[in-house]
């Protein structure tokens, strides 16, 4: 039947709205009549006048679904011949005939979002233990800090009295032994003489050979100018020279200053380069008409096609076809030589800036991990403290990666530190290393000569010990504030996600999602990495993880992992809908939240009395 | 861009030799034994002083070559020179002339019997051409011009520079000659040596010369090439090929060629057309190029060089371009009318990766309300790059997917490439190597090159008896997974090898009739797009218009589908250049071409995405595309304001769809470009010679682009003497000045030309399928003469340029008053009523009626 062309699409919010003789638009750029109300004529812009038809490209239409829910459509699918609306108020003109399916989709929509009421419930509770978790978590964290700050500055104090009198029982051996060596040097003096010289000699051609690329180019065009092309090559590896200032000058971009670099590195090894270097400025000085950027572009070209020559005919196919695909095989398939450059391309991938900050970052927890294992005996620090990219602590933990776990560990760190180094006498450890120390100093005679060996040896051995457990103490410190750092949520919802890996395997690859720290893609041995931690985005409903891996020929690899409410933290699925930019959904506990579990059922309470006028009409 | 990996001139024998040649430096031809046979003229040609001392000619002594001159309705001079095969001396093998190109029935349809010709003076042959015209044939020196019977001024002359070369066929090398070519680690055998032609053309009375795609160009007219003031420059090359990133703007040739050139002046317009297949290197020679002293103006010369082939050629006479579009067109055929879902928003990627994938794009489309007609698969979605197949894993079921853009009245596109992959478990290449439908090697093996799905071979579309198998291809039955709703996409058709020279054939491949590669190369691609748009063709029965893309093209095309100008990039200079490239295609028949919006390589800025959506909504092909490495940009991926910003691109093409639609009639029957440079509507306005920023979509509606990022204002030159409407506002501007028009970010200018009418359906819908049934509004400027064929009503009636106080139309029949108000000329919020609006005349389009305003 067709509809009373007064109520057509219009929400019953808006019924009053219409029941006036003379109605405004909207957007209050003129008023019509009654009759204009969806005459099929678009009388205001914004669609006002025409909620019914399809008369107004900006118009809505309001179909009411009775039984389902509610449901307001553009215009243009207004009798377009498909049926949008479940009771297919949208197709009155008789084109089409849309059954009313709204009763039987109404129940699958209400199953289906009472499931998902149903999970918010349960997950909202695992996120309240959480979030109290969390909160004494942190308060631990601070604890801890606290303590270990005011325990590193006693150590710090003690290791540098110590450091003191270790230097001047160096300095009082140093000079016995001077002594000695005097003696002995006056009778070997000939003999040395000769030894310093031959070690010279190769100190200073390992220099050479360690040299820059830059510098060494004036140097093998020069050898081969003796050869008697002296004046040519030399100017060509001028303009080379020259060629490249002018590249990391006027192309600060990251992308020509890797491929400066890469030039570098490639041109470095191996003595056959300078060949290549006889060749390549050359090539630059043809093209000198070119701006710099267009030079190094051409010139990686050439560089790539100066050796296809020597290919085979399937190698130069595979060639050609990389150019449009960016894909590696074909690299890897020409030679070893393009499978090296393929690993530069990788290491420069990353900003060098950023790269110094977490190069030295790594070096330091690297470092601290080997005094960590070296002193493991004695310390038990366990290597989960360290909590940095391990490759082992994230596997160990990726499976069974659950809160409970992660907050054990930090008792035990707890447990096992105080165990070791508080027991005794109802002493703190640091007062108990006190005590020591005075009296091994105290009990030491510095004037007396020769240096007691026993004695020495003692402070030193105090000394190396008091040096591990302050930096193994200020590394804990370092990683307690890094760890501060982070951004938790404004619930400190994601605290627990600090320590875990959440994977996930598709096909031949495992996808590995590491929470503040990054994300992989692994296949067999080999690892890519997807990004490291970024961000939360969009209200901590995405987590970001960039300036991953650099992709050939594309960005450099990223990762946004989508987080749903779940009861489990998991990851649903990875997807790669743009080359090298990744998307995963997470499921957790962490997004259950009140105001969307409330949302949830009114719109349920909103459906079922939909339902239930539906079914009265019935 | 990879210059050393491709031949310039110098590096090409024949291109070289030709060029470097002076005028009138080789021994000059006679015509002898002019006769008149069968209502055409035919001649031997001979070197002079062969003719003068007829001695017994050495084995290196040149054949007697045959010259035979036709006329053709409604304007053309056909010129073919070719060996004297009946000469006991000439070799068996023949050149090859290019089959089918030319309408089958060209011959009966246009060709006029001559009854007769006139020596005025010894020495001298002339015979009418209609329109008032006359070809003349001087003997000696030969010589050919055509020019106005009337007052004897030239229009087109043919050797007038004496640069006319034609290299024998020989089986012989002579002594220390060496026949092979090397270019880098390439070898081509040359078996029948240097076979190249060359010629001078020259178009007397032209300002600009146009025309010769596919080039990327920002100028509109061809810039000279040789002669003072040119900076070094190649000539222009027609040799179809796969650049990788090429350059914005260069002679260097594309993926397809059209060897047809136009000259406009404002005295005369003529054109010349080389149906020749074989790679071709024109010069566009400046003025002075032969003797700098002496510069001639008003006269354009060019140099025209082929490798292989033989002269068969036509002068056009004009005297008007739409006139030499239509000569040109008599010949090979008029565009071939599309579907109408075809003129719609077409959405590509490299690739939609799955089913997934494209029902996310689908919805995507629909929940930020914008239409769209096709959504296209790249090589990706097929079973390992073997055409006709799919991925089972991520196409599982790729007749549902169509069944559900079916349902809502959207179609699909495929990708179909010629190189077939070397694989015997692969139907297609069991069954071509068992038929022997590959194209050989030099050595007679199947022709084995490197292509996406590495080792491949490629069905030798020369001949007709493959072409039909190839067709037969794209049965329902054959192609499993297809539906009625899918179409075809060619690519990689030049064709592209990998690992060939210059990343295509190599040139002495061997086709069907023992042609070599070399003498079929340009129109390789075109004879694919013939065959498979053929295939589409037959899987309907003949009742379903074909709808196939290609990328390589070749006089001709025209009748069998689209062309895209290949892989462009995503910078302002390409979004540019697009403009002058589809105006040259548009000249030489090519009328449904389009360029990437958004360009395929690299990732734009959301303001040039924006701006080439703006622009591509009045390409005649309109479909965005892009490379595997770039990032996502359907229209949505860019804020909420340059979404509405592309929203109301498409939304402006939709709107237009009626009009275009009308216009890819016309073209149809015309050959008229749908989009035209300003000169061919206003072809005596000298301002629009060369104006290839903005240009006319029909005859009505004028566009200007915008071309740079953050533009504040631009300057639009509104042609000839009638006033135009802006259409942002109906503000009046007078024609035949710039002004300066302020740049909004939601659209580029666009005027409309006074005394026209454009067909517009304003209610939007999903995509053009449900259009179908809406009511049209009419944007009129004053008269009229445009037909329709409609059940459809008239909405709305625009009217721009009348006084405000008219407030009542009276449509007769019927005797029916309505109301005239003032409404916006678009519907969208916040636009302001400008126009006079005549509301719900509610008349038949199709009906004769007439609206009185009182």
């Amino acid at each position: 039947s067709i509809p009373l062309r007064d109520s057509l699409g219009i929400s019953p919010q808006d019924e009053s709205y219409y029941k006036a003789g003379v109605i405004k638009c909207k957007d209050g750029s003129k008023k019509f009549s009654r009759d204009q109300l969806n005459d099929e004529f678009c009388d205001c812009p914004d669609g006002t006048d025409e909620p019914g038809t399809s008369a107004c490209p900006e118009g809505k239409f309001y179909c009411q679904n009775s039984g389902h829910a509610p449901l307001v459509v553009f215009s243009s699918r207004v009798n377009d011949g498909i049926c949008d609306c479940c009771d297919g108020s949208d197709e009155y003109d008789g084109k089409v005939n849309c059954s009313n399916t709204c009763w039987e989709a109404g129940k699958v929509a209400r199953d289906k979002l009472k499931k998902k009421i149903a999970t918010y419930q349960d997950g909202l509770i695992i996120r309240n233990k959480e979030v109290e978790k969390a909160k004494l978590a942190i308060a631990k964290d601070e604890e801890e800090l606290s303590k270990l700050t005011n325990e590193e500055k006693s150590l710090r104090e003690l290791v540098a009295k110590l450091k003191e009198q270790k230097e001047r029982i160096e300095k009082a051996e140093n000079e016995e032994k001077l002594k000695k060596e005097l003696e002995e040097k006056r009778l070997k003096e000939e003999a040395e003489k000769q030894a310093a010289k031959e070690k010279e000699s190769i100190e200073a051609s390992l220099q050479v050979e360690s040299k820059d690329a830059n510098e060494k180019v004036p140097e093998a065009s020069t050898e081969v100018g003796e050869n008697g092309k002296k004046t040519e090559v030399q100017h060509e590896s001028a303009s080379y020279d020259e060629h490249n200032e002018v590249l990391s000058r006027e192309s600060p971009a990251q992308k020509f200053a890797k491929m400066t670099r890469n030039e570098d590195e490639e041109t470095k090894p191996g003595n056959e380069d300078k060949l290549e270097h006889a060749q390549m400025p050359e090539q630059v000085s043809d093209d000198s008409s070119a701006n710099a950027a267009d030079a190094i572009h051409s010139e990686g070209q050439e560089h790539g096609s100066a050796s296809t020559g020597g290919l085979s005919k399937e190698e130069l196919g595979r060639l050609v076809a990389s150019r449009w695909t960016g894909e590696k095989s074909a690299e890897k398939d020409v030679s070893p030589k393009d499978e090296s450059q393929k690993v530069h391309t990788d290491d420069v991938a990353e900003p060098a800036e950023e790269e110094e900050n977490y190069d030295s970052y790594n070096s330091d927890t690297e470092d601290d991990r080997y005094k960590y294992k070296d002193h493991e005996d004695e310390h038990k620090y366990d290597d989960e403290y360290d909590g940095d990219s391990d490759e082992e602590y994230s596997s160990d933990h990726a499976d069974t990666a659950d809160a409970a776990d992660s907050y054990k560990s930090d008792d035990e760190y707890k447990s096992d530190h105080s165990e070791d180094t508080s027991t005794h006498g109802g002493l703190s450890w640091i007062d108990k290393i006190q005590q020591t120390v005075q009296h091994v100093l105290q009990s030491f005679n510095f004037f007396k000569t020769p240096v007691d060996l026993s004695d020495a040896s003692r402070i030193k051995k105090e000394y190396d010990d008091l040096n591990s457990k302050l930096s193994k103490i200020q590394s804990r410190i370092h990683q307690l504030k890094e760890k501060n750092k982070h951004d938790f949520g404004n619930d400190k919802q994601f605290y627990s996600f600090y320590d875990q890996c959440f994977e996930y395997k598709e096909n031949k690859y495992v996808y590995k999602v590491c929470p503040f720290k990054k994300a992989t893609q692994n296949e067999g041995h080999s690892s890519t990495q997807l990004g490291r931690w970024d961000k939360f985005e969009d209200s901590y409903r995405t987590m970001v993880f960039a300036n991953g891996d650099h992709c050939w020929n594309g960005p450099d690899r990223s990762l946004k992992v989508r987080l749903r409410c779940g009861l489990k933290n998991e990851v649903a699925d990875v997807d790669e809908p743009s080359r090298c930019e990744y998307v995963a959904v997470l499921s957790t506990p962490a997004m259950c939240v009140e105001e969307k579990l409330k949302e949830l059922k009114q719109k349920l309470a909103d459906m079922n009395s939909s339902q239930q006028a539906s079914h009265d009409e019935l | 861009w990879k210059k050393e990996e491709f031949r310039d001139c110098n590096q090409t024998p024949f291109c070289k030799r030709a060029r470097t040649r002076a005028p009138h430096s080789i021994p000059s031809l006679s015509v002898s034994s002019l006769s008149l046979s069968d209502g055409a003229v035919s001649a031997r040609l001979l070197p002079s002083q062969l003719l003068q001392s007829p001695t017994d000619s050495t084995p290196a002594s040149p054949r007697a070559l045959t010259l035979r001159l036709s006329v053709y309705t409604p304007g053309a001079l056909r010129l073919e020179i070719d060996e004297d095969y009946s000469d006991p001396d000439a070799p068996s093998h023949r050149r090859f002339r290019v089959p089918d190109v030319l309408l089958p029935d060209v011959d009966d349809r246009h060709k006029l019997y001559l009854p007769r010709i006139s020596s005025a003076s010894p020495g001298v042959t002339s015979f009418y051409l209609p329109y008032g015209f006359e070809a003349v044939v001087q003997h000696e020196p030969f010589q050919i011009e055509v020019r106005r019977a009337s007052n004897k001024e030239p229009i087109l002359s043919f050797n007038s520079h004496g640069l006319f070369d034609f290299e024998q066929l020989r089986t012989n090398k002579s002594d220390g000659e060496d026949w092979e070519e090397r270019f880098r680690s390439h070898t081509d055998t040359r078996p029948r040596g240097p076979q190249s032609i060359s010629f001078d053309v020259s178009f007397h009375g032209a300002d600009f010369v146009y025309g010769i795609p596919e080039h990327a160009s920002t100028s509109l007219s061809l810039r000279p090439t040789r002669g003072p003031d040119v900076d070094f420059s190649e000539p222009y090359r027609l040799f179809n090929l796969d650049v990788f990133e090429y350059l914005h703007d260069s002679p260097f040739g594309l993926y397809g060629s059209i060897p047809f050139m136009l000259s406009h002046g404002t005295k005369s317009s003529s054109g010349f057309f080389w149906l020749n297949a074989a790679e071709m290197q024109i010069d566009v020679l400046a003025p002075g190029w032969d003797d700098p002293a002496n510069p001639s103006p008003n006269r354009i010369d060019t140099l025209w060089m082929a490798e292989a082939g033989v002269v068969d050629a036509f002068f056009f006479v004009g005297p008007e371009t739409k006139d030499v579009v239509g000569q040109y067109l008599s010949l090979t055929g008029t565009p071939a009318m599309p579907q109408h879902f075809a003129v719609g928003y077409h959405q590509c990627r490299w690739n939609y990766r799955d089913e997934e994938d494209v029902d996310s794009v689908d919805a995507g489309f629909d929940s930020h309300d914008i239409p769209y007609d096709v959504l296209w698969l790249d090589i990706e979605h097929t079973d390992g790059k073997r055409y006709f197949t799919w991925d089972k894993t991520l196409f599982p079921d790729p007749v549902g997917m169509q069944k559900r853009l079916a349902a809502k009245g959207r179609h699909m596109v495929t990708i179909v490439d010629p190189h077939v992959k070397r694989d015997d478990s692969f139907f297609l290449h069991k069954e071509a190597t068992e038929k022997g439908y590959y194209v050989k090697d030099a050595s007679g093996r199947d022709f084995d090159g490197w292509c996406w799905p590495g080792s491949s071979s490629y069905p030798d579309m020369l001949n007709p008896e493959i072409r039909e198998w190839w067709s037969e291809k794209f049965l329902f039955e054959n192609y499993k997974g297809s539906t009625p709703s899918l179409y075809i996409w060619n690519d990689m058709n030049e064709p592209s090898v990998f690992n060939g020279p210059e990343v295509t054939m190599p040139r002495d491949a061997v086709h069907y009739g023992d042609v070599e590669h070399r003498e079929v190369h340009n129109a390789y691609g075109y004879y694919f797009h013939m065959a498979s748009s053929i295939g589409v063709v037959k899987r309907g029965e003949g009742k379903d218009r074909p709808f196939v893309l290609s990328r390589a093209f070749f006089a001709g095309t025209q009748r069998y589908g689209a062309i895209w100008t290949g892989d462009n990039s995503a910078d302002w200079d390409h979004l540019r250049a697009s403009v002058p490239m589809i105006l040259t295609l548009g000249l030489t028949g090519m009328t449904f071409s389009g360029a990437d919006v958004g360009g395929f390589f690299g990732n734009p800025e959301p303001e040039l995405l924006v701006r080439w959506y703006q622009l591509g909504a009045f390409y005649p092909f309109f479909r965005g595309h892009a490379h595997l490495d770039t990032k996502r940009r359907e229209p949505w991926l860019f804020g909420e304001k340059n979404t509405a910003l592309i929203r109301e691109a498409v939304h402006v093409r939709y709107s237009l769809l009626p009009y275009f639609y009308t216009l890819f009639r016309e073209a149809s029957t015309s050959g008229l470009p749908i989009m035209r440079p300003l000169w061919l509507e206003f072809p005596q306005d000298k301002e629009t010679f060369n104006n290839g920023e903005a240009f006319m979509v029909g005859p009505a509606l004028l566009v200007q682009g915008i071309y740079q990022a953050g533009e504040k204002s631009v300057s639009v030159y509104l042609p000839g003497t009638e006033s135009w409407y802006y259409l942002r506002n109906g503000v009046t501007y007078a024609g035949g000045r710039s002004h300066k028009m302020e740049v909004f970010e939601d659209g580029i200018p666009t005027f409309q030309k006074a005394g026209t009418i454009i067909p517009r359906k304003d209610r939007f819908r999903r995509s053009s399928t449900q259009m179908v049934n809406d009511p049209y509004t009419l944007g009129r400027t004053n008269l009229s003469k445009k037909k329709f064929s409609s059940e459809c009503l008239i909405e709305r009636v625009i009217l721009l340029g009348l006084s405000a106080n008219a407030k009542k139309a009276v449509i007769e029949p019927g005797n029916h008053e309505v109301d005239i108000e003032l409404g916006p000329l678009s519907l969208r919020a916040g636009s302001s009523p400008v126009a006079l609006t005549i509301r719900k005349p509610n008349v038949h389009v199709a009906d004769d009626w007439t609206i009185s305003i009182l």
